[in-house]
């Protein structure tokens, strides 16, 4: 038994045992919950410590047939791309565990919900079967619409859990379309991750330009919807505002990645002739994200709402990432979602924390909150340093990968991306500071009794996040020691003959008035175009 | 002999982290360990100084990020420039520290005024022992953010909870440019560490190419952020609204040197026309600000256009292609800007935070020892023989002198000139004439833990010109025509008297130019109980005092278009995505299925005639 079948089946099994549990035993349905949460947590992070860094290849595995006519078996491992997010998905369901406190009704089925929505999250990104991998994150995207719906606040609630059901379930449903016709394409008979991208990837099997050019979108577009790839992105905002800080911890920091994670591992790897041609229009989209989200972001009067926007800004620098297909920003890519994983959660726990103590986020009733909360007051502001990419946080090395990565491809848009980047990432946080924290206090909180989460106990969930945030801030590499051999066997088939880092043609050539070589797409001229698909064709078809 | 720089930049670090998690509320502690750390920083750096050369540069490094062939390291690097730096930056932090004691002692957040003054001085050391151009980006970060902490102190006061954000704001814009001319440095040599540029460089002068000019500017575009260079000096001012000792800090030894310290930094990476633009801007930034100080009545926001006048200076030596002399004046102008500072803080304290100097005088007498620093600081600013502002001023007016840039070489007399007499504005109101408001008349000296450490700056603002320092930073910029100089007392003797052997011209000007200005500031404000300047200047002296409308320009320039477009996205993303797509879609899906259900009445009738019209509609298809 490998040690993620415990580290998905703690969380299930505990929800499981739950129903049997009487819903006065409150204590008991909370310790469970935490208890089992800290388990899986404990384990994701001795999995961590031992897996073997700079080497590629699965590690745990474990495989059990299920269907065999059909190819579908339990199929579970990882690489270094999905260790990392496991480690942080377990470690943001503790956390998202710890908040609940401020659940004060029907306890029983939102621990209940909480438990399997985690399980349903480490189970996607474990899994290594197509089937297992859709069916996890269906299970953990369910309680997500009930959660919000039931627990949710706000006078939009009903409006935001109707939005974000269907928004959802049609990324799903468009992304389960691509995965049947990838099965039915294939013709290798297997829904095992593994074996499909070696079928895939040898010369003899590898899938016609065609179909490659009908599979991609579905996934592009799926995936783009469950991770609010701009201009999908309006059902986050809202449904972030309106979900229980622990369901939005959980969706803005783990689960929307889950559509990240299906891009770098089905799409790119298995139809990499079409993903060469949709990057550029990823890129430009991409800036949807991190230009115009931030600037909205810069408008909004709620804090949850900013904070909402604001995560979604963040995608735009993962999908960047993504589609320069170098080593250097797919693996900034991986880092940022991990980065940002803890980010959300943070900032969704200590929203959810204030809104507890003072019943409003509105940003105009707020002010100089700092004096009276300083923990979740200082707390807030890492975050929101963190946000705007501030160097010793995880997301700055990320952030920084993602540009060096994207600037020999798309100058253009790395200008532009640093600019939402550096510039109106900073005004918004910074502005939502102000508003919240400094300036004078307000008469009506000056009189009110806030509590600062006094005990060491309520600090643990954002002691967690902000140390974890630190600890891969300062140590970027234990990270990319294992995300980088992992990418590499990825991106090699986009990857021109030049070595990466070595002195790349690309806009200084063009400054300096010399001609640019023409061979590669990574390389030079086209470089906000689309490739024309004759070459692609004439490099790929044996 | 690697563990001892690591121990100097960790130390504050270190400090700072165990103040936030462990001492907070009590102030004692956070004090003496903030305190101690920059102190024994300063001792490390003078045994690790006296028991190792300056030169050649050396580094001590690890990798922090590698990701293919992009790989950063983290590292130390020891040369002449970064040694001497640390000492200042350490002394001069050191002196801050204690004085701070002395002043913020009875504020409630004490602990986190330390905590923060020494991630500040950690961020400084490591934009100054950083080995590449990501470690120097990463601590100039820190700094811009340390900064934030420090002059939104007070956060309550809506005024520095503003400028803290201001400040932060205006260098990113700076730090925008510097970003990309990183990338582009990265794109053209493949490596970011300073020593493998420089080996690069000296191997292939030409692999810049046409792009070197677009570099130099980018990476400048930094330094005008940081150091508070036209077009984006405005925070710089504002910045005041920081306690007075973190005002000193970001004046003398942390943030504003910065700048010019990465230009000299990466000096070997500018290139002519990229100089060009540089001394023009730092020209221009001294002659504006000079000007502008000449109608300020808040005490602290004089000193800061004054600051902002000598980093003029020192951007204009960089561009005159003299980085030697430009660090030179750097670390002059730490002593007595420093000095100046917290001479300003103690007045502010005897006047119980009373800023207008208008409301001040004759406080001469009531504090001695305030009273004569300051005007060893004041002299040093002015540039009189022998006090060290004079030496490296006219080292770089000099510099424009031999270099045949008149009109740079008259801007710098000018703004010498214009110096001159808005310090003597300022003692002459502050420290003569008559007590011009009640405070005044019963202001107290300072306690000796403030005076101390004025007295120190003090010494060092006067000997600080004659005891060497060019000599150190020359030895990493060696020029042609470099000198033999002296050691012990003869060096001290023949430093005393070099200007006015090498550049007669430029050192009798000079003079010459500090002592007109302090005659016009004798006659218009010895005894003077108003300014009697803005009656005759009319119009133009209100522009000074409203600092030229920079402000008010970039609101409608920038802040208010940008806002503007963000109010357009957000229109956008809510009536039309939001709204009309997103609405749309599931609206009309609804009306679909309202319209259908009007099928579906249950009605026998109805479902009777619609059975028979649908069979014949199939019968006539079938038939036909």
């Amino acid at each position: 038994m490998s040690i993620l079948t415990f580290i998905i089946g703690c969380p299930l099994i505990a929800a499981l045992a739950l129903v049997f549990v009487p819903r006065n035993f409150r204590v008991v349905l909370r310790a469970a919950a935490v208890f089992a949460t800290f388990s899986s947590a404990l384990l994701a992070i001795i999995m961590f410590v031992r897996f073997a860094a700079n080497t590629s290849g699965y590690q745990f595995d474990q495989q059990v047939a299920w269907v065999p006519s059909l190819g579908i078996s339990y199929h579970v491992g990882v690489d270094g791309i999905n260790v990392g997010l496991v480690l942080m998905g377990a470690l943001v369901a503790f956390a998202a565990a710890c908040v609940s406190r401020e659940i004060k009704d029907r306890e029983k089925e939102f621990y209940i919900l909480l438990l399997v929505m985690t399980g349903g999250i480490l189970g996607a990104f474990a899994s290594l079967d197509l089937f297992m991998f859709y069916f996890f994150h269906e299970l953990a995207l369910v309680p997500t619409f009930i959660m919000i719906g039931v627990w949710g606040r706000g006078e939009q609630k009903n409006y935001a859990t109707f939005q974000i059901t269907l928004y959802l379930s049609i990324g799903a449903l468009i992304v389960l379309a691509g995965l049947i016709a990838l099965y039915l394409q294939s013709g290798a008979n297997t829904f095992d991750i593994p074996k499909l991208t070696d079928y895939l990837r040898s010369p003899e099997h590898r899938l016609s330009l065609k179909s490659q050019h009908v599979l991609f979108p579905l996934f592009l577009f799926g995936f783009g919807i469950l991770v609010s790839l701009w201009p999908f992105h309006s059902w986050a905002p809202m449904g972030y505002a309106a979900a229980p800080s622990p369901t939005a911890m959980l969706h803005a920091g783990v689960l929307k990645k889950f559509g990240l994670y299906g891009l770098i591992r089905i799409a790119l790897p298995l139809l990499p002739d079409a993903a060469q041609c949709w990057m550029p229009i990823l890129a430009w989209l991409c800036l949807g994200n991190l230009v115009y989200c931030g600037w909205v972001a810069m408008r909004q009067k709620d804090f949850n709402w900013l904070a909402g926007y604001s995560s979604v800004a963040h995608m735009g620098f993962i999908f960047l990432g993504i589609a320069n297909l170098s080593l250097i920003g797919v693996t900034g890519a991986v880092l940022v979602m991990i980065a940002h994983g803890f980010l959300a959660a943070l900032t969704f726990g200590l929203s959810g924390y204030i809104y507890q103590q003072t019943g409003t986020l509105q940003l105009n009733q707020l002010g100089g909150l700092l004096r009276k909360l300083p923990f979740i007051g200082g707390a807030l502001m890492m975050a929101g340093f963190a946000g705007c990419g501030l160097p010793g946080f995880a997301n700055f090395a990320g952030e920084i990968s993602v540009f060096f990565g994207a600037w020999k491809v798309f100058p253009l848009i790395t200008i532009l991306g640093c600019w939402g980047a550096l510039i109106i990432g900073a005004v918004y946080m910074l502005r939502a500071l102000r508003s919240m924290l400094h300036g004078p206090l307000p008469e009506k909180w000056a009189a009110a009794t806030l509590s600062d989460a006094t005990h060491l106990w309520r600090r643990t969930p954002f002691l967690l996040l902000l140390g974890c945030l630190l600890l891969f801030g300062f140590a970027p590499r234990l990270l990319t020691n294992r995300i980088a051999p992992s990418v590499e066997p990825i991106v090699a088939s986009f990857s021109p003959a030049q070595p990466e880092g070595s002195a790349a043609p690309g806009v200084t050539e063009i400054l300096r008035g010399e001609t640019p070589r023409l061979t590669a797409w990574n390389g030079s001229s086209g470089l906000e175009k689309a490739p024309t698909l004759v070459a692609h064709t004439a490099l790929h078809t044996p | 002999m690697n563990t001892l720089p690591w121990l100097i930049l960790l130390l504050p670090l270190g400090a700072a982290a165990f103040i936030t998690l462990f001492a907070q509320g009590n102030r004692k502690l956070s004090a003496g360990l903030s305190i101690a750390a920059v102190v024994a920083g300063f001792v490390l750096s003078l045994v690790f100084v006296s028991s190792n050369p300056w030169e050649p540069a050396r580094e001590s490094t690890f990798t922090w990020l590698a990701i293919g062939g992009f790989q950063v390291d983290f590292g130390l690097r020891f040369d002449a420039l970064s040694l001497l730096m640390v000492l200042v930056v350490t002394g001069v932090a050191g002196v801050i520290h204690i004085y701070s004691w002395g002043y913020m002692k009875d504020d409630p957040g004490v602990s986190r005024y330390f905590a923060c003054l020494s991630l500040f001085t950690f961020s400084m050391l490591g934009i100054v022992l950083a080995s590449n151009f990501i470690e120097l980006f990463i601590f100039w970060e820190l700094v811009g953010v340390s900064s934030y902490l420090l002059i939104g102190f007070w956060f309550e006061r809506p005024a520095a909870a503003d400028a803290g954000k201001k400040a932060f704001l205006t260098n990113r814009l700076g730090d925008f440019g510097f970003l990309f001319g990183i990338l582009m440095v990265w794109t053209i040599f493949g490596s970011l560490n300073f020593s493998a540029l420089q080996e690069k460089l000296t191997l292939n002068p030409g692999i810049l190419g046409g792009a070197a000019t677009l570099i130099g500017l980018l990476l400048f575009c930094g330094a005008v952020g940081k150091s508070a260079q036209f077009p984006l000096h405005v925070w710089l001012p504002d910045a005041m609204e920081g306690p007075t000792p973190v005002s000193a800090l970001i004046h003398a030894a942390t943030m504003v040197a910065a700048g010019v310290y990465m230009l000299c930094r990466i000096f070997f990476l500018l290139n002519p026309p990229s100089l060009e633009v540089i001394s023009w801007i730092g020209g221009f930034t001294a002659v504006l600000s000079a000007v502008i100080a000449l109608q300020q009545d808040d005490i602290k926001r004089i000193l800061a256009y004054s600051t902002l006048s000598q980093l003029g200076y020192m951007v204009m030596g960089v561009g005159l292609q003299d980085p030697t002399q430009a660090m030179f004046h750097l670390t002059t102008h730490a002593f007595f800007k420093a000095l100046l500072f917290l001479g300003a803080g103690s007045v502010i304290i005897a006047m119980h935070h009373e800023q207008d100097i208008w409301k001040m005088g004759a406080l001469r007498g009531k504090m001695p020892v305030t009273f004569w620093t300051f005007l060893a600081g004041t002299l040093a600013l002015s540039a009189v023989w022998p006090f060290s502002g004079f030496f490296s001023k006219d080292a770089i007016i000099a510099q424009a002198l031999s270099r045949q840039n008149y009109p740079l070489f008259v801007l710098g007399i000018t703004v010498a000139g214009l110096t001159s007499f808005y310090m003597f504005r300022l003692v002459f109101v502050v420290f003569f004439g008559g007590e011009k408001s009640a405070p005044a008349g019963h202001a107290q000296e300072s306690p000796q833990g403030m005076l101390w450490p004025l007295r120190i700056l003090a010494a060092f603002s006067i000997i600080g010109g004659v005891i060497g320092i060019e000599t150190v930073y020359g030895l990493r910029f060696p020029s042609g025509e470099a000198q033999h100089m002296l050691s012990g007392w003869e060096g001290v003797w023949q430093r005393l008297w070099m200007p006015f052997e090498h550049s007669p011209g430029a050192a009798s000007v000079g003079l010459l130019a500090a002592a007109i200005g302090f005659l016009a500031a004798f006659a218009l404000y010895w005894k003077a109980a108003a300014d009697p300047l803005p009656t005759k200047l009319g119009a133009l002296s209100r522009a000074m005092r409203d600092r030229f409308y920079f402000d008010e320009i970039y609101e409608a320039l920038f802040i208010r278009p940008h806002d503007f477009l963000a109010a357009i996205a957000a229109w956008f993303d809510r009536w039309i995505i939001a709204g009309v797509a997103v609405r749309g879609t599931h609206g009309t899906t609804e009306l679909l299925g309202r319209a259908l259900r009007l099928v579906q009445t249950g009605n026998l009738q109805t479902h009777a005639i619609i059975f028979a019209l649908g069979v014949a509609f199939l019968l006539y298809f079938a038939l036909r």
